[in-house]
């Protein structure tokens, strides 16, 4: 990797400073906890999913900036960890616009079994747990 | 696209020089109406000379606690600059490219 | 009375995290072999926990957020699935390693072959954790496991020499007997031992489990300044007790009743049974602390709902994986391993979960989003960054010396 060109100091303006939330996603979004609207956990931010342009596609002068569209949740993680990309029949969305709000945690305004990314969570709930005596009672 | 598509990816500038990594990418929430929360809208990316990896946060935050981790992490990232969407001419996953002549931003969040 | 009953927190954590099983064995190890040489490892260890414990219950107190959420959340997934698999095989071979000490004191109280006992023990742990409330189960073994303080009166019905206890202790210096590699490498043993991750993932996640606010912060701190120190008190009893009894007898401890034989000696049948008791105690309070850590890791790196404060229905996944790790820590004693001796190969896999686990919890502590005006003070942050370079020097030397010393041999 050849090293890179140094930017100087005296070429970094003083950044413009948009209206609103800002949020870098490394530092606010990624990997935080994803709670429900009753405050269940639900899963983490494995990865953003964005409108706009296909990877390496040229970008117009003037295009509208991408949105986030989803949160991707699910295989993804592994293909972070480790590299490739899972096929995108893989992924679990939760769409943005179930999201109402982003602080420490993410929090969503539906249940979380209204959503995909908790089938697993059911899956075992329903043939596991639930066949266990005293699975869904409150411990005493 | 994805955010990981992106992450780690080189920034090479009009000419095709290298700059550094996609060590991350800057969102606002503007106001909209109709839904639980605003639109995410790509505000633009910051480029580190060095390294991808920014998981402390020291570098664009205030956070000067404790004092020795939060002096190392910022001179790691020394250099760090926020370019805008209307600068990228491309979004590849090895290559991020920027227009002839882009403008550099400071990348500091300041609250 | 409430605050009371709080406080059990911290002495259940103490005696689980300091005084569990491999820690009953690795005491009477190092003082049958380097007599009180090494106690103030044990002090270095105390001060580390108390700082770092206190931290993370201010962390979860404060945001809410347990220590491996931070974790995962501020290193990314690679460091944090690095962190997460050193320290899920650290619960899992300790949970090995409780359920066959709960077993081996039964065995030492009835004769009966500890075998036969594995699996009640891990039928008593499993039903506790499906179905026992968080704060009765603390409580209960937490007071229990007291009668651990056996070890302390033993120590004074031997009448030692307290002045040539307390010269070994201050002299700093390796037993003319011992290598210093050896010794130092019972030393970072030691100190590992003292700091284990488990002991943070299950201290911040019961102050979740519970509710603490930031009024609880108060309590939350006598339970780690009462309960840590009196963890430690108890090792060096333990060590001192050996120390007194078996070094000059040349005794080397390779089992449980060799740690008891000094307690037997200064109390007889009375003393013993009291230390079968605790003993059983504080094996079981720890298979309890370490099966729940793996659930609370796991499910805090996934995002998975998770605690006993839910309806095992409601939190399913963190209940299937911690029916899997008992089974697994079964199927592992089944082989006929040594239980006493899965624990001490954990060392290794400490020495990549310190460092991964103690930075981000500090970083966290520090930062106003999580934190508010409640980030840490000036001497924390100086105490904690000197505790990571002393972990780093630990971590970085650990597996070269285990090699080196053939784990201590």
């Amino acid at each position: 990797m050849s090293k890179a060109k140094r930017v100087q100091p005296q070429e970094i303006h003083a950044a413009p400073y948009p209206a609103g939330k800002v949020l870098d996603a490394q530092l606010h979004l990624l990997d935080r906890q994803v709670l429900d609207v009753d405050g269940v956990p639900v899963t983490t931010v494995d990865d953003i999913e964005l409108s706009g342009p296909e990877p390496n596609e040229k970008i117009p002068k003037g295009a509208p900036a991408p949105q986030i569209t989803a949160l991707l949740t699910g295989p993804v993680l592994g293909t972070r960890i480790f590299g490739g990309r899972p096929p995108s029949s893989r992924l679990i969305r939760i769409p943005w616009k179930s999201v109402a709000g982003v602080d420490t945690v993410v929090t969503l305004g539906v249940r979380a079994d209204s959503l995909d990314a908790s089938w697993v969570e059911r899956w075992l709930r329903t043939h596991v747990i639930a066949r266990i005596p005293g699975g869904s009672h409150e411990p005493e | 696209m994805n955010l990981n598509d992106i992450l780690g990816s080189d920034v090479v500038d009009g000419d095709g020089q290298r700059l550094g990594e996609v060590s991350d990418v800057r969102f606002a929430l503007d106001a909209g109406a109709g839904q639980l929360l605003s639109q995410g809208r790509f505000v633009g990316i910051v480029v580190s000379p060095r390294t991808a990896s920014s998981f402390l946060g020291y570098e664009r935050q205030e956070l000067s606690q404790p004092w020795p981790l939060a002096q190392l992490l910022r001179w790691w990232h020394r250099g760090s600059f926020l370019v805008l969407w209307e600068d990228i001419a491309v979004l590849g996953s090895r290559e991020v490219g920027l227009r002839p002549g882009f403008t550099a931003y400071d990348a500091r969040l300041t609250r | 009375m409430k605050r009371l009953l709080g406080v059990a927190l911290g002495i259940l954590t103490a005696i689980g995290g300091f005084v569990d099983i491999g820690d009953l064995v690795t005491n009477a190890v190092v003082g049958s072999r380097f007599g009180m040489s090494l106690a103030w490892v044990v002090l270095v260890g105390v001060v580390g926990i108390c700082l770092f414990a206190n931290m993370s219950g201010r962390v979860a107190a404060v945001s809410g957020r347990a220590t491996f959420e931070v974790i995962r959340e501020r290193l990314g997934p690679r460091a944090g699935l690095a962190n997460l698999g050193a320290s899920f095989l650290i619960n899992v071979m300790t949970v090995t390693a409780e359920i066959g000490g709960i077993a081996l004191a039964l065995q030492l109280a009835s004769g009966v072959s500890y075998m036969l006992w594995v699996p009640f023990a891990l039928l008593a742990v499993w039903l506790v954790v499906w179905r026992v409330k968080f704060s009765i189960m603390e409580n209960v073994t937490g007071l229990v496991g007291l009668s651990l303080v056996v070890f302390a009166v033993a120590l004074f019905l031997l009448k030692p020499d307290w002045g040539a206890l307390a010269g070994q202790a201050f002299a700093l210096s390796v037993p003319a007997q011992e290598g210093a590699g050896v010794y130092w490498y019972y030393a970072i043993a030691l100190f590992g031992a003292a700091m284990t991750p488990y002991e943070v993932f299950f201290f911040s996640s019961g102050a979740v489990e519970e509710g603490w606010k930031i009024k609880d912060l108060l309590q939350s701190r006598i339970n780690v300044l009462l309960g840590f120190p009196l963890g430690g008190f108890l090792s060096i009893a333990i060590a001192g007790c050996a120390a007194v009894v078996l070094l000059p007898a040349g005794i080397s401890v390779t089992s449980l009743s060799q740690v008891a034989l000094p307690v037997a000696q200064a109390g007889g049948q009375l003393a013993l049974a009291v230390l079968i008791l605790g003993v059983v105690a504080a094996t079981f309070g720890a298979a309890l602390e370490t099966t729940l850590s793996s659930g609370y890791t796991l499910a805090q790196f996934f995002g998975w709902s998770w605690g006993k404060f839910r309806r095992p229905a409601q939190a399913a996944r963190f209940h299937v994986s911690m029916i899997v790790v008992l089974l697994a820590g079964v199927a592992v004693l089944a082989t006929g391993v040594d239980p006493i001796l899965v624990t001490e190969y954990s060392v290794v896999f400490s020495a990549i979960a310190l460092p991964l686990t103690y930075l981000p919890i500090l970083v966290v502590a520090n930062d106003p989003q999580y934190m508010g005006k409640h980030v840490n003070g000036r001497a924390v942050n100086i105490a904690g960054v000197i505790y990571l370079f002393i972990i780093l020097v630990a971590s970085l030397a650990a597996i070269p010396l285990m090699i080196a010393t053939g784990a201590g041999a």
